[in-house]
Parts: structure tokens; sequence; C-alpha cells
């Protein structure tokens, strides 16, 4: 071991926090609320990541799921995926992790002020759109109309069902929600089939859309034509999500580029016209 | 930095590199040796990768002993103290052959020198043994037979004028990667290549011939072969008349195997036979590459005999760019053949039996030798689970993943009044042992080893073993000690000079002549320049002999209730048991878990999908894993790597021995998968 | 300011560097293998083929220690090391060097790397310093000195403060020996070329997808051509523990590994082995022009010469440009 050097930091230098809560959102996945042990704000923008560390497992991409008008702590909605993701399901309040970033580009928000927002999410997607439809539920005159579509694999697959029911309920957002197949007892009052159904017949405005797009990779083609075909046909109007394997999250370890982009830096948001005609992107 | 020279610790290519240690004396990273005949400035990914597990922090630092069920760390003199008063106690009270021990393809020829003599010498049993019975026992047995000598016959060198290779039960490019990619260079350069594999290895894709024959069937192959040649009248003749015996024999044997009659036995078409024949007779020198897909069979022998002929029947053998060359597996397991860590003979094959040399070892070393042959490994294993051995000494094995039959080796092993295990690593062995001994591993002690070419080259040391760790050597020597030998060599070098004295084929390896690319053997005298290739002036044995063989099928073939051939062996990134390539980050991450490959019309059949976690039972045990849709293994061939010990294939296994060589029958029994 | 050594010289200066940097000069092996090693640990080479381990190799090891979390959780960096001093890059080293030093410092820059390589002392070795004393074009830049044999003397010029004071005292050299050594070098004839050509082919999409299979076919996956490659920076992190707590390190890792961007649900981007051929190949060639502005490969030569089945850059380049030119 080397002697304490406490002055320098390195960029993979996690910093200590701890976790103030942790709840359950499906078997599979958890919230955890997490705070800076030094107090301070993580100061992230909607969209970035943060590397989770866990000492003896390295690190791991997570994006922050709340928004930065929220003070005094930062979420993570987190799906059991592996080695480092189920130690973490193991933790319990009060217990320590260590985190570098936050990292990435985020949403780009000047982009979509003022406009009639289509926040699409799929799966886990919605852990880092949660923390734009926060934002946008806390700054709603800065934007115009805002619907959230989000499609899960089965009522009980769905990610923050709080949440959901409160955005529906809350009047700011006009939301919609289906789930690939609904078993015959379930109450969920939402439709049945692909999310792209939610979209097929929709009305907007499409020059004064913008929409947002995050969730597994089948997802993003076929969703895609369906805004296509409703006229989100310009530049700056799909914004995507790429997710890699990331390592560094700081450009370096190259586990997460797309030709000559590297996701944690140049993304994980992107407009589609950028990544779209790069091989393996989509 | 600082580089020292080594020879790779894993597959019996013979690669050497440099091993690179920073100022604090750390390994920290692997420089291909760029003038050495065999690795010239390349290596496969676990070369690479070598010094990745040499710091782990789960390294056996400590010797440490069971009390009261639990092991306890000790130190060295208890611990060595403790081994020999029951080795000791067990011989006395049971006999001499109530001891087993089992050497290692890991360790140096000094160290499988002197566990051979610890055993012998010392606690007065042949009951000596090591992996080369789970891997090419059946060639030394057969290869001694045909030809005189169970090693390769030609050099790697060959495969640059070679003008067709024969591949026969062997994935070269995943298990002895650097020899697998001099064979696609000789066939860039216009080499010819047949492949007889049920799987679609990486070579077939290169092959001018792709033979699936139904794994067990390789005697039919050969001899539907060897018949077609005949028939044809491709033999040669001038080669067997001056250098072979036992033709007509083997010509009444293979009478009936026609084109037909092979193809209902291996699943090839008629066709594909003939062609394959006539194209191998073709050439004036073809080399016939082997491997595990050959010996691991209840028949290995038969297998290893229908090879030799079809060599000998065309001639191919004495000339470069020809011969029988078998793949050795381990980085020395040629080597721990060669220093007689085996039942039956003591070094450089010279037999137990013969009261001549018996006399000789007798003398050099200062003690009555045992005259009757010993146990082999996996008898021993059995007479451990009947009771009948009692005391066991384990030198960098793990058989309790490696051996067939998990079941009945756990049994063994616990059954056993005492065992001591040598190791670098926990493995699941050492679990059960009473007395683990925390040994250096290849980069912290000298040595030499011997590679498949049959080259003995040297071993380097570049770091100081982790702990109290020790050398292996002085480990044995110590004991040698307790048991009253002389043990005082003050380097491997010295070892190596009384193997010199002893070994006619070692007779002039000296440690400066392996400077710097070392010396392939037969290599008797101090002036003698080693030998690339054997048999050229005659046959060790003086003719080759014509060994006829008949076809005999597998002892477990799939039925309704097991319907499944199952394949086992390696995969590219693992090692074995995976102690060393399970805890080297790239390896590791590139494969974490247990698999099964699968056709995909089998998976369709039996509703499995991609990753599929499914069970796979045998009439030994049954596993988890999961699927691996692929169409590298036939429909009706499922293939399980044998590292893990969360989906252990060998517990599937079926320890059917081949009765003249011991060798379990590893490459095919009867499974059945099912989802779960 | 452009000095002139004899050897006896250039052992001195050598031997004062070596008092307060960790120096590293070309030396030869047991088995013919050329490469850099510690001052003093064996024969030192000034003359030969291009070092076989990359230079650049010692500001990015294999294997490299990044910080230690002890068992509170407390995050200690390495201690500092003594400062590299290499000695004997040639025009393609330094090139490679310089896309690295460009890689790892563009913001937010890798500290790690940065710390030792802004201590590190440069010299190049060029001149008749080839095999056989063959003639190695001159290097220019990025260098602290750039040293070049002629007529068994060393013309050494100093590029930076720090390598002008090594150079202090020395005798004058002669600047027209120098002019001469870079006409020659000028009129060296260099495989970029060859590479921009298939830059072009590969940008302009005429590779066509059977192509790649055709050359991963023959891959056997020893990840060789990546670690031997110095403008490679691919990296994994591996984390150690032990009693007394984490060690994180990364260590050289390859895009020619099917785990290399596998994601835990499976779903791999590359999931292919022809896809990771082209995307070894496309990205020196397509991407790195792209993102940085020019080839990120600099015909060094060392992943042909690492590569068990001959499908390297080089060889592989040809192959593109010979087929659909
Ligand atoms: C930008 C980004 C944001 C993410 N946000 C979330 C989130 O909010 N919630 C959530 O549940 N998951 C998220 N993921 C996925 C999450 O990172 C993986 O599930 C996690 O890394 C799995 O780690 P593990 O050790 O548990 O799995 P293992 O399979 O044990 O780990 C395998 C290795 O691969 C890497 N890895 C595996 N899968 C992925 C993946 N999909 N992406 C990146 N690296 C991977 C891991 O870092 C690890 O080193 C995100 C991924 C990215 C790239
Ligand atoms: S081919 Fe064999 S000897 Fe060579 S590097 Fe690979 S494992 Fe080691
Ligand atoms: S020739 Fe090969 S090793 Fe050298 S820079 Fe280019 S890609 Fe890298
Ligand atoms: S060096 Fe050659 S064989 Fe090895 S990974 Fe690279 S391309 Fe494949
Ligand atoms: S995560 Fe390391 S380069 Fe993007």
């Amino acid at each position: 071991m080397s002697q304490p050097s406490q002055t320098e930091t390195s960029i993979y230098s996690p910093r200590p926090c701890r976790l103030l809560s942790v709840n359950k959102l499906t078997p599979q996945d958890k919230l955890f609320r997490l705070q800076l042990r030094d107090g301070s704000e993580l100061q992230h923008q909607p969209g970035q990541f943060i590397q989770l560390s866990i000492p003896g497992l390295t690190d791991a991409p997570l994006s922050v799921a709340s928004s930065p008008t929220r003070n005094g702590y930062f979420e993570l909605g987190v799906r059991k995926a592996g080695i480092l993701t189920s130690a973490l399901h193991r933790l319990q309040p009060g217990e320590q992790v260590g985190i570098r970033g936050p990292f990435g580009r985020p949403f780009q928000l000047d982009d979509l002020r003022g406009k009639q927002l289509l926040l699409i999410a799929g799966g886990c997607g919605l852990a880092p759109l949660r923390s734009l439809i926060q934002y946008c539920q806390d700054r709603r005159d800065e934007f115009a109309t805002v619907q959230i579509f989000y499609g899960a694999r089965s009522p009980q697959d769905m990610l923050f069902q709080q949440d959901l029911s409160a955005w529906q309920t809350g009047g700011s957002f006009n939301c919609r929600y289906t789930v690939d197949k609904k078993p015959v007892d379930s109450c969920f009052d939402g439709e049945t089939g692909l999310i792209t159904n939610l979209l097929n017949d929709l009305q907007i405005d499409a020059a004064n859309s913008c929409a947002v797009i995050v969730g597994p990779p089948t997802m993003y083609r076929p969703v895609i034509s369906a805004l296509r075909r409703l006229g989100l046909n310009s530049e700056k109007q799909i914004m995507v999500s790429l997710e890699r394997q990331m390592r560094c999250g700081v450009g370096k370890c190259g586990h997460c580029t797309i030709e000559h982009l590297y996701c944690c830096q140049d993304g994980p948001i992107f407009w589609l016209e950028e990544v779209e005609h790069l091989r393996g992107a989509l | 930095m600082n580089a020292t020279l080594t020879t790779c610790p894993y597959c019996g290519t013979g690669c050497n590199f440099y091993l690179l240690t920073n100022a604090h004396g750390k390994l920290r990273g692997i420089e291909p040796a760029g003038h050495h005949p065999t690795s010239r400035g390349q290596l496969c990914i676990k070369g690479w990768n070598a010094h990745a597990f040499v710091d782990h922090p789960e390294r056996l630092t400590a010797p440490q002993i069971r009390t009261n069920g639990a092991l306890q760390t000790s130190d060295w003199a208890t611990a060595l103290d403790l081994v020999h008063s029951r080795l000791t106690s067990l011989a006395e009270q049971h006999g001499q052959d109530s001891l087993m021990f089992l050497s290692s393809a890991k360790v140096s020829n000094e160290e499988n020198y002197l566990l051979m003599k610890l055993a012998r010498a010392g606690y007065r049993t042949n009951n000596i043994d090591h992996c080369a019975r789970l891997c090419h026992s059946s060639t030394v047995t057969g290869l001694v037979e045909t030809l005189g000598s169970g090693a390769m016959t030609n050099s790697l060198s060959c495969f640059d004028e070679t003008e067709l290779i024969f591949v026969i039960g062997s994935n070269t490019t995943e298990q002895h990667p650097l020899i697998g990619s001099r064979i696609l260079q000789a066939v860039r350069r216009g080499a010819k290549l047949i492949v007889a594999d049920s799987r679609k290895i990486r070579l077939a894709k290169h092959a001018d011939q792709h033979l699936r024959h139904q794994n067990g069937s390789d005697v039919a192959l050969l001899n539907g072969m060897m018949q077609q040649i005949l028939q044809d009248g491709l033999e040669a003749s001038d080669f067997i008349n001056d250098r072979c015996e036992n033709l007509a024999a083997l010509k009444t044997s293979l009478a009936a195997y026609s084109p037909e009659y092979v193809a209902k036995i291996t699943g090839i078409l008629p066709e594909q036979l003939v062609t394959a024949a006539r194209l191998f007779a073709s050439v004036n020198k073809a080399m016939i590459i082997y491997a595990m897909g050959i010996t691991q069979h209840s028949h290995g022998v038969d297998n290893v005999r229908a090879v030799s002929n079809l060599a000998l029947l065309t001639g191919n053998l004495g000339r470069p760019g020809t011969g029988v060359n078998p793949l050795r597996g381990q980085n020395n397991v040629q080597g721990a053949c060669d220093m007689g860590a085996l039942p039956n003979v003591y070094s450089g094959y010279q037999k137990v039996s013969d009261p001549e040399t018996r006399e000789k070892f007798s003398t050099a070393w200062g003690v009555r030798l045992p005259e009757t042959p010993g146990l082999m490994s996996t008898h021993a294993i059995e007479a451990a689970a009947a009771g009948r051995v009692r005391g066991m000494l384990i030198l960098g094995e793990n058989p309790l993943l490696s051996d067939a039959n998990q079941a009945l080796v756990e049994k063994a092993l616990r059954n056993l009044e005492f065992l001591a295990v040598i190791d670098i690593f926990p493995t699941e062995t050492a679990q059960l042992a009473d007395v683990i001994l925390p040994a250096a591993c290849y980069a912290e002690r000298d040595g030499s080893y011997t590679s498949t070419e049959r080259r003995v080259q040297r071993g380097r040391k570049a770091v100081d073993p982790p702990g109290l760790a020790l050398p292996d050597w002085q480990i044995i020597c110590q004991l040698l000690r307790r048991c009253g030998l002389q043990a005082d060599y003050a380097a491997p070098s010295e070892v190596m000079k009384e193997i010199a004295a002893l070994t006619p084929i070692y007779g002039g390896i000296a440690y400066p002549r392996l400077e710097p690319n070392g010396l392939q053997w037969p290599c008797p005298s101090s002036d003698h320049p080693g030998t690339p290739i054997l048999h050229s002036a005659g046959c060790t044995r003086g003719k080759g002999l014509f060994s006829p063989v008949a076809y005999r099928p597998a002892k477990e073939l799939p039925d309704a209730a097991y319907p499944l051939f199952l394949n086992t062996g390696r995969s590219y990134f693992h090692w074995h048991t995976g102690s060393m390539t399970r805890r080297s980050h790239l390896l590791d991450r590139e494969e974490r878990a247990a698999f099964v490959e699968i056709n995909p019309e089998d998976a369709q059949k039996l509703g499995i999908i991609e990753r599929q976690l499914v069970r796979i039972s045998s009439r030994r045990g049954a596993i988890r894993c999961r699927a691996q849709l692929t169409d590298k293994v036939p429909p009706g061939q499922v293939f399980i790597p044998f590292h893990f010990a969360e989906g252990a294939a060998n517990a599937l296994t079926n320890n059917a021995l081949d009765p003249e060589a011991g060798i379990p029958e590893f490459k095919v029994c009867a499974v059945r998968v099912e989802p779960c | 300011m452009l000095k002139q050594l004899n050897y006896d010289n250039l052992l001195q200066l050598l031997e004062t560097i070596s008092t307060d940097y960790a120096l590293q000069v070309p030396t030869l092996l047991a088995d013919g293998t050329r490469l850099l090693a510690n001052y003093g640990s064996g024969e030192l080479s000034l003359t030969g083929p291009p070092l076989q381990r990359k230079p650049t190799s010692a500001f990015f090891p294999q294997t490299e220690l990044l910080l230690t979390i002890d068992v509170e959780g407390q995050v200690h960096l390495p201690q500092p090391e003594k400062p590299v001093a290499l000695f004997g890059l040639d025009r393609t080293d330094l090139a490679a060097l310089t896309f690295l030093d460009r890689f790892f410092c563009a913001p937010p820059a890798d500290d790690i790397y940065q710390r030792k390589r802004d201590r590190a002392l440069i010299i190049s070795l060029t001149g008749s310093a080839g095999p056989e004393r063959s003639f190695l074009p001159l290097t220019e830049d990025n260098c602290d000195i750039e040293m070049s044999a002629v007529n068994g003397q060393y013309l050494a010029l100093g590029h930076s403060e720090l390598g002008q004071g090594f150079l202090d005292g020395f005798a004058d050299g002669d600047p027209q020996q120098l002019e001469d050594l870079r006409r020659e070098s000028a009129q060296q004839v260099s495989p970029a070329e060859l590479l921009q050509q298939a830059s072009r082919l590969l940008s302009e999409e005429r590779v066509p997808d059977r192509f790649w299979k055709e050359i991963a076919d023959k891959c056997i996956l020893c990840s060789g051509c990546n670690l031997a490659c110095p403008t490679c920076s691919c990296f994994g992190v591996q984390d150690r523990q032990s009693g007394h707590g984490t060690e994180r390190s990364r260590v050289w890792d390859s895009c020619q590994l099917d785990a290399f961007m596998r994601e835990a649900s499976g779903h791999n981007p590359l999931g292919s082995e022809q896809l990771r051929t082209r995307r070894r190949i496309h990205h020196k060639l397509v991407a790195d022009v792209e993102r940085w502005g020019e080839l990120g490969c600099v015909a060094c030569g060392r992943c042909d010469r690492a590569c068990p089945v001959g499908i390297g850059m080089l060889a592989v380049a040809e192959e593109i440009v010979r087929r659909f030119n």
C-alpha cells in the first residue's frame, strides 16, 4: 500500500457517497438515494451518468435518475444485472459507495425549451429519462406540452410506478403506458402492445416537437420510424441515448466507442442525425 | 523495466517470452521472445496474459494444516514433518503401495524427476503418475509399440515445408494456438489441409476437406482411408519394404473397411473418405497432427495405432515435413513423462521391470527399489475409493475438476486417510487436503521444461515467491532428506546433471547448453546437437510396426434416456481447471461461467434459447449452465469445457478406461439436456 | 544547439541522465530481442531492428496501478516514481508518442499518464542506427534530444530546454551534417502512402463485409496486434482485494475480444469476429482521421510482426488496396 496522499486526486478517484435510502421498484430494480459525503451537490444535468464504484468490483455506469432541481441528494434506479449491481442491491442505507462523475453529454435542454416534448422510454430507459421528467415538472413553464410514453415487458416490470401514476394524475403531463403482456388478474389500466402503438395515432405539431428516446437497443429503429411518420424529419428533433459498456467514463478506455465517437464523452445523449449513419450505432 | 526470458506456463507449444518487472520487482507484463524459433515475436492470448495471475492475492503464502476440520496456518518444518510422518506410518501399516504420488505437468523436469525419486527411493513405491494419464498415455503406449518412442516425431519448423497437414482430433488454433497459426500459414503458402473433427473448428474453415466424423469413430475413418490407399495402390511400397513390418496382417485387418461401411460408422459420405484418402496419399510430405480427440477414448491406444499405421503406410516418417505428431497439452507434460513421473518407467522411459535399469537407479540413489510397476492415476483413484490407497501427495494438480467422473474422485479423495497438496492456489482439490504446501509459480523459480517438439528449454525466475512459498524442488528436497536421502542440490541445474547421468535421451542436456533456445531430445551426449526429427535413419524400435486395429464403439452411446453425445475439452481462454486463467482479468472476463455448446436444431427441439440456463445430466451426475447455440457442434452432440467448478463437465464424463493406457473416455458419453 | 558526441561522450551522457532518471535504453536480450530496458541491465544496442516492445509502454504500461482504496474507503494514489528517460526512439516511435500524448491529455486529461509524461526525458536515435547501420530518417519533434548516428559519431540536437541542459559542455556539431541527414530523410518512402489509400477506400465504403469475414476467419484472437501497437490505448480495469484494501489497476485490453463490448444482458455491439476485425482497421484508418485529423497508425509494423497469422495492419491495408482500388 502506498502512503496516503490526500491532496492529489485523479480522474479515476471515486468520491465517497452515503446511501440515504433504498427502495424496491420491481423484483429486479431498486431506487437508491445518495448524497456525497462532503455534503456537496452532484451538480449534474439530466441525462448524465456517474460511475459507481464498489471496492473489489471496479465501477459501472449508472444514469442519474433524479433532477438537479431537487437538492440534497441524487437518485439511481438500478437493475440487478450482474456482479456489481447485485452487490449494490445488497447494500443498506447508511453504507458507503464511491462515485465518479457526473459524466457525459446531457439532454440538450436549450434545444428542448419551448418545444412540445415527446419523452419515450422503454424498460430501464426510464431511469435516465426520469431526471428529465422531474426537471420538466420543476420547470414546467420552460416547455410546451410534455407527453410521456413508457413501455415495459409487464406491469410488474414497470419502474417508478408511484411516479408514473403521479405524472399521470398530476395534470402537468400527458402520459401513456403500455406493456407487452398483461396478466389476466392485473389491475394495470394502461395499454397492451409495443410502444410504437402509442405513437401511431398521435396528433402533434411536428414542426414544434422534439422527441427523446431512451430504451433497449431493439426499441430505437421502430420508434424512430414512427416519429418520422409523425413528421419529425428535421435536424435536432430526435434525441437518443446510446449506452455502451463503459469502464472509465472519461473517453480513455475505449470500450464505449461507436466508430469515431466515444459514448461516454460525446454521448450518451446524441441527436439522431449525429449517429444515424454510423455503423452499429442503432 | 527488467526482462527475464522464460517458457510459457500454459500449453505444450513451448513459446518463450520475457517477464517484465518494474522498479519494485513487480511483474507488469509480457513481451514475446522475438527470435525464439517457436514464438518468433508472437504469443497467444494466454501467453500475453501469463503474468496476470502471478501476484494474485489468493496465492497460497504459508503451509496449512487441517486441525479439527479446519485448515490452519503453520510453518514449514511442522508441515513437512507431518507429511513425512503420516506417509511413513501409512506405509508401515498398510504397505508402501498404499501411497500414491501425483506429479504435475506444470512443474519443471527437475521437479518431476525429484518427485519420482521421492516416490521410488524415498517411499519405495512405483505408485507415481501425473495428468499425462488423462491426455497422452495412449500416445506413449501406442507409439512406443509401433515406433519405439512416444513423442512427437517431427518439429514445428516442419510446418514450413510440408505439403499436406492432416489434423485429426485437435482444435489446434485454440489449444496450441501458435501451432494452429503455423498451420494457417502453411495453408497460405499452398499446403493442403484435411481436418477430421466433428466440431466446426477454425481450421475447418480453411480446410480442403472437413470430415465431421462422429466422436469415437476414428479407427473406422483411418482404417477406411488406409483401405482406400491400398485399393488405389498409393501406399509407399519402398518405404514399407525397407522400414516396416507386419503389412500382411494390416492388410487383412483393413479388408472390411469399405467407404460404405466406414460411412455408416462415421457419418461422413463415402466420397469424402475416398477423396481424403487420395489427397493424403498424393503428396510426398504429409504431417499428421493429433491431440485429445484421438487419445481420450476407451480405445485411445487403438486410435494412436491407426494414426501410426497411416503414416507408415504412406512413408510419412523420418523426413522433414512429415511425421506422427501428437500435440502435448501442458507446457511440461512431455517433460513429466520423460522424467518418469509414470508408474512403469524411470526417466527416459527406462522400464522399472528391467533388472539392469533398476540396478542402475538403485546404485545411483543408494537404496533398493520396488520392482512391480505402480498404479496409474486413474486406477489409484479407484483404489482410493475402495480404501486400498490411503495416503496421497498431489503436486500441482486439481483432479477433483480434471478427472473423469467427479463423484468418484471426490469419494476417493475424501476416503483418503491423508492427503497432502502442493499448489499455488487454494484449488478445489486443496480444499480437501490435510496439509497444503505453498509453492512458487513458474515465474518465481528456475527449471527446465520440455515442449511438445521435445525441446528442453529453460524457465527462469523473475520475481520472488509470495510469503513463505517455496519452489517445488526445494519442497521435495526437504521430504527427500526426511527420507534419509541425499538432496543437497544447490540449484535445479545440479538436478539436471543427475538426470543427464541416468537418462540416455537427456545425456547431453546441461543448463549452459540450453541457452538461448533449448535442445531437442534425444540428445545423448554433450556434443550432440539434439534431434529435430525422430526415426530418420530407422525407427527407434528398429522396424516400424503395423499394428492392426478394429473399430470398437465408445463405451457409452446415446440412447433414449440420454439421447445426446457429450464432447468435452478446453476453451481458448481458459486453462484446465481455471486456477490461473480465472484469476487473470482479461481471460476471466472473456468467459466467466460454464456454458454448453448446442446445435440450434437440437436447441429448437428442446425449446432452448440462447443464454438460457439448462440442466445437463448423465448417468453419473448433473450440472447447470448456460446454453450457447452454435453450429460449431453437429446436431446430436453437445460440447462443454471443463474449466468451471460451478458447471463441472467432469461431473458427467465417463471414467470408462482404455484397457492398456488407463485413459478415460472424456470425448464420448451420453447426456440429456433440459431447460431449467 | 547542435552538439557532437563520440561513443564515450554518449555513455557519459547516459550515465549522467541515469542518476536522476529511470533511464531505459535499447538493449539486446538473450534470444536477440531488442527493446528498451533498464540502463545497465543488459547489452546496450545502438543499431538494429525497431524496438520490439512499444516505447509508449513506459507511460501506458501493460498493468498499472491507478489507485488503492483502503479498508476505510479512503482513496490513495500511487507514490510518484522516479521520472522516466527513454533513449532510442525512432521516427514512428515518436509519432506514436505524439498520438498517445494527444489522446490521453485531451480533456479531461488522464492525470495518471500525464504525471509520468510531463516529467519524462525523451531522446531519439536515428541516422545509421537501423539494422546493420542502415539509415533511419530523422525525427524532428516531440523529443528533448534528437540523436543521430553518423560516421560513428552522434549528432545531438537539443529541442527542449531540458534536453539542451544535458548537452551543455559537449563539442559543437556540424550543421551541414544535419542538413545532409535531413535531406536523406526526406527521400525515404513511407508506408503511410499505402495506409492513406486504404483509408480512402474504407471511407468510401469500397470494402465489402465479406472481406472482413475472410480476414476474421484467420484471426486466432491472440490480441497481439493491439498489445503490440504503440497507438492502441484501450484498457480494462481490474480490482484486487486483500486484507489491506483494494488495488485498482488498468490493464491493456483488446478490441478483438468478444467481451470487450459485451454488456451484462449479452447484447454486444461488436458481437462478431468480422465486426471486430473491421473495427481494428477502421478505427485507425477512418475513425481516428475523423476524430483527430490524422491516421491512428504510424506504420511501425509491430502488429504485423506480432500477428501469428499475417493479418496485421500493413498486410490488411495492402490487401485492401490490391483488391478494391
Ligand atoms: C451510460 C449508461 C447508463 C446506465 N444507466 C443505468 C441505470 O440507470 N440503471 C441500470 O440499472 N443500469 C444502467 N446501465 C447499465 C449498467 O451499467 C449495467 O447493468 C452494469 O454495468 C452491469 O454491471 P454488473 O457488474 O452488475 O454486471 P456484470 O455483467 O457482472 O459486469 C460485466 C462488466 O461489463 C460492464 N457492463 C455490462 N453491461 C453493461 C452495460 N449495459 N453497459 C455498460 N457496461 C456494462 C460492467 O461494467 C462490468 O464491468 C447504464 C449503462 C450505461 C452505459
Ligand atoms: S501457444 Fe501455448 S505456449 Fe504459446 S503462448 Fe499460447 S499457451 Fe503459451
Ligand atoms: S503498424 Fe500496427 S502496431 Fe504500428 S501503429 Fe500501425 S496499427 Fe499500430
Ligand atoms: S494479432 Fe492477428 S491473430 Fe492476433 S488478434 Fe490480432 S489479427 Fe487476430
Ligand atoms: S467509457 Fe471509457 S472511453 Fe468511454
